[in-house]
Formats: C-alpha cells, structure tokens, sequence
C-alpha cells in the first residue's frame, strides 16, 4: 500500500539546494503558473499540468508525469495537489508527495544564513525569500534582535528569535514597500518593537515610527556593532541605507548586485530618477568600495555566491553595474531609467496601502497580494549591457 | 443576481479546490447541449482555474461576476 506524504516549503527548499532528484509537478493552471513559479539555486525538473486536466483523458496526462523519481506536487491551497496525488498511486505510483499548505507557504518562506564570519561577537543574518526573490536581515547582539525590513511571517521572526535567546526591540524599514507587506506593524504591536523609517516615505503613516536621519548612527546594545543611517533617495524618496559595522551595507531597494533600484514605480519619474542619480554618483561611489552589499532582493539565483548568499563588494557591484554608474549627466540617466521602464504591477499601490497603516486585509487577501516575485529592479540584465 | 436563465444551479460556497471544478464538471455531464448552469464559488482560485477548464471542454463562460466573496459564474455546456 502506498501513501501519499506532505512536504514542507522548507523541505522543498532544502531538496532544492541539495540537488536532490525528483520531478517538480505544478498542477495550478497554466495563467496562474505563468505568474509564479518555484525557482532555486539550481536548475529544477518541474512540469505544469493543471489538475483540472487530469479529469479529461487521465491517462494521457499521467504519461507524462515521470515514474522515474520521485514526484513532489504543488498546488495553490494543497486539496488538487492532494487530488492528483491519489490519481497518481492508484496508478502505481510508488513515491508521491504534496506541498502542505500549497504555494502561498512557499511564497512565505523565510531561510536563514549567516554572513559574518562566527568569530565576531554579533550575528548577521540573510533571511532569503526564495518565492519573492527577496532579502531582509536579522542582527542579533547579546539578548537583543533588530530586523531590517521583515516580511509579513511573524512566527518564523519569533521563533528564531526564541531559539537565539534574543528579543526583537527594532525593525528597520529601508523604505515603505511596495512589492510586499511589510512585518513591522505586527512585530510593534506585538513584542513592543520600535520601528524606524525614514520620514519621507512614512509621513503619512497612521502608526507609530522613529524617524530615522541621515548621519546619524544606533549602537546595538551597550556596546555592539553600529548602524549608521544613510538617506539614499531614488527608488523611493525616503530610500534608506544602513551601514553596519562599517562592514555591512544594507541597501534595501537602492541598488541591487545586478541593478539599481526603480525609481518609476509612483509615476513621478523623473523627479525620482534625479534623486536617484544623486545617491549613486554623489554618495554611493564615495563609499568604501569594501563593503558589502546586502542588496533587498536578487533578479536571479546566480546573483548568488558558493554559499548561496546574496552579497558582493561594493566596488564589484559598481563594476557589474557601469552602465549605470557612469552616466555622467542627470539628463542622461533619467533617458536611461525611461529607456528601461516597464509597467509596475497593479498590486502595488494596495500594498503601499497597507504598509502605511490605512488598509486592513485579512489573511487570505494579504496571502494573495504578497505571492509573485518581485518588479524593483531597473532592469534585470544590466549586467550584459555593461 | 440573474444576468441568464439557467437550467441548472451549484453552490460550491465554502468549498475549495478541486471541489469546484470537479462538481461543476460532475453536474455538466449530465446537462444537455445549449443548457446553462449557474455556479458560485467563494475560493478565489476558482477565478482561474475555471476559466481554465472551461476553455479545455469547450463550453463557453457567459459571465463571470464578483459579488464580495462570492464568484457567480454562468456556464453554457457544449
């Protein structure tokens, strides 16, 4: 007798990164998989046949699901995955498994990895999202956690907060986001954490902020790493860096290790490419070209080091990116940022609602609007026309 | 709301996928050429993924409306 077994979003995330072989089978349909699919660090085996056809000519579809390896099943909610996942044992199917919870866990998932080396008496950690190609940041120094723009997943901040023995006391917005919603409300609300953010994005915010100003620096604890604030505006006007350690520079959605930010997401875009073109020529390149960036999200995995970490020297990024950062003239680099603009998701603007305080979803609508992967970038290949 | 005069009449209120589309498919079976079949869905999936059947049998949606939760499809069976 065969059972069909659950799996996890962090199981699949680890089958994912440790190359394990098995057919990767999506039976959302075909509009809903355009949109979204899985992607990892390596290439995946995967198939979309939506469950809906397996009721049409089953055994036509089921051919071409391969009895060679093990199938994992992916559906949006997990009811079809499960579905499918029976058709598939009652024809002898032998290792079969489904997505428990469906995509949206995957779209939710948090994994964690450290970046600095584990000799230094604080931690830096990565928390890559892999179903939104994005990146936010845990800084953990005795008993305490700050975190740099967290994601809407509460229990995993929780938990590895407790399983660290720290507690989280501030969030760190880089700037008020549009692609995803923001965790910060619920981690104030919640733990009593403070948020920080720059004033111009959050002016209008209907809760509770510090505002964070360019220059000035936050000790972690009594005597820990510092975090010097720097107003990098562009991508938005109150885009924020912060800078840790004189090591570490969380750019948030400024630039990326393959791109820059867009700054044509409010429709305003040439006052914001202006801004932008200031950041990158007047206070980005007169920085230490030895810091690493820790950039908000990646295009693609290869972006990625041999440790699976998102991260390069600033000089690197720079070299990368030269297209962009030698335009010489503000005019030229807003004809650039035109050259390249493309159509921001609808979606957007709800969430900047949402993320400023003046819009309630409820769970399932806000699993909705956070599902996809992420639109900040200029442009994705810069890299190639460099 | 009844934008059609339908035959037939389904309420997957409540229930999620493949529910749907496999009681939709259920009932139309056995639904004449020409008869119309009105169902409502509150799964947001069911958006899609209806459709997406749909255009694979070859039965034509004649309306898809939203009324709060619900999603109120009219169906016509091939």
């Amino acid at each position: 007798m065969t059972f069909i077994k659950s799996f996890t979003s962090k199981n699949l995330f680890s089958s994912l990164t440790n190359k394990d072989d098995f057919l990767l089978l999506d039976v959302r349909n075909k509009k809903d998989f355009s949109r979204f699919q899985i992607e990892g660090p390596f290439e995946v085996d995967m198939v979309n046949i939506p469950y809906f056809d397996f009721l049409e000519g089953e055994d036509g579809n089921i051919s071409k699901v391969s009895r060679q390896k093990p199938v994992k099943i992916v559906c949006a909610k997990e009811g079809s995955a499960l579905y499918v996942g029976e058709i598939l044992v009652a024809h002898g199917f032998e290792d079969v498994a489904y997505l428990a919870g469906g995509i949206k866990t995957w779209g939710n998932l948090l994994t964690p990895k450290r970046i600095n080396p584990k000799s230094d008496d604080y931690a830096l950690f990565q928390f890559i999202r892999p179903g939104k190609a994005s990146c936010n940041y845990g800084l953990l120094y005795k008993g305490e956690m700050i975190i740099f723009d967290p994601s809407r997943n509460y229990e995993f901040y929780k938990s590895f907060a407790e399983s660290h023995r720290t507690k989280i006391v501030r969030t760190f917005e880089t700037h008020l986001q549009a692609d995803y919603i923001s965790g910060s409300k619920q981690i104030a609300n919640v733990n009593g954490a403070e948020i920080m953010a720059h004033v111009s994005d959050f002016k209008d915010a209907s809760f509770q902020y510090s505002e964070v100003k360019d220059g000035e620096s936050y000790p972690v604890g009594d005597d820990g790493p510092e975090i010097k604030v720097l107003h990098s505006p562009g991508h938005t006007p109150g885009s924020t860096s912060y800078i840790i350690d004189d090591k570490y520079f969380i750019t948030g959605d400024t630039m990326f290790i393959f791109s820059v930010g867009r700054p044509d997401l409010s429709g305003k875009t040439e006052e914001w490419s202006l801004m932008l073109f200031d950041t990158l020529t007047n206070k980005v390149q007169n920085l230490d070209k030895n810091l690493d960036v820790l950039p908000g999200h990646y295009m693609d995995w290869n972006e990625a080091n041999d440790k699976l970490l998102f991260v390069e020297k600033l000089g690197e990024v720079i070299q990368h990116n030269a297209g962009v950062y030698k335009i010489t003239t503000p005019e030229k680099f807003t004809q650039y940022i035109k050259d390249n603009m493309r159509k921001s998701p609808e979606v957007y603007r709800e969430i900047r609602k949402v993320n400023s305080g003046w819009l309630d979803v409820d769970m399932d609508e806000a699993d909705i609007m956070d599902l996809g992967k992420n639109e900040c970038a200029a442009e994705a290949y810069n890299a190639e026309k460099g | 709301m009844n934008k059609f005069d339908f035959n037939k009449e389904l309420d997957c209120t409540g229930l999620n996928c493949p529910l749907p589309v496999l009681k939709t498919k259920k009932i139309m079976d056995n639904m004449a050429k020409g008869e119309i079949l009105r169902m409502i869905s509150t799964d947001p999936g069911s958006k899609n993924d209806v459709t997406s059947w749909v255009g694979r049998t070859g039965n034509e949606i004649l309306s898809i409306e939203e009324l709060g939760k619900k999603i109120i499809f009219f169906i016509r069976k091939a």
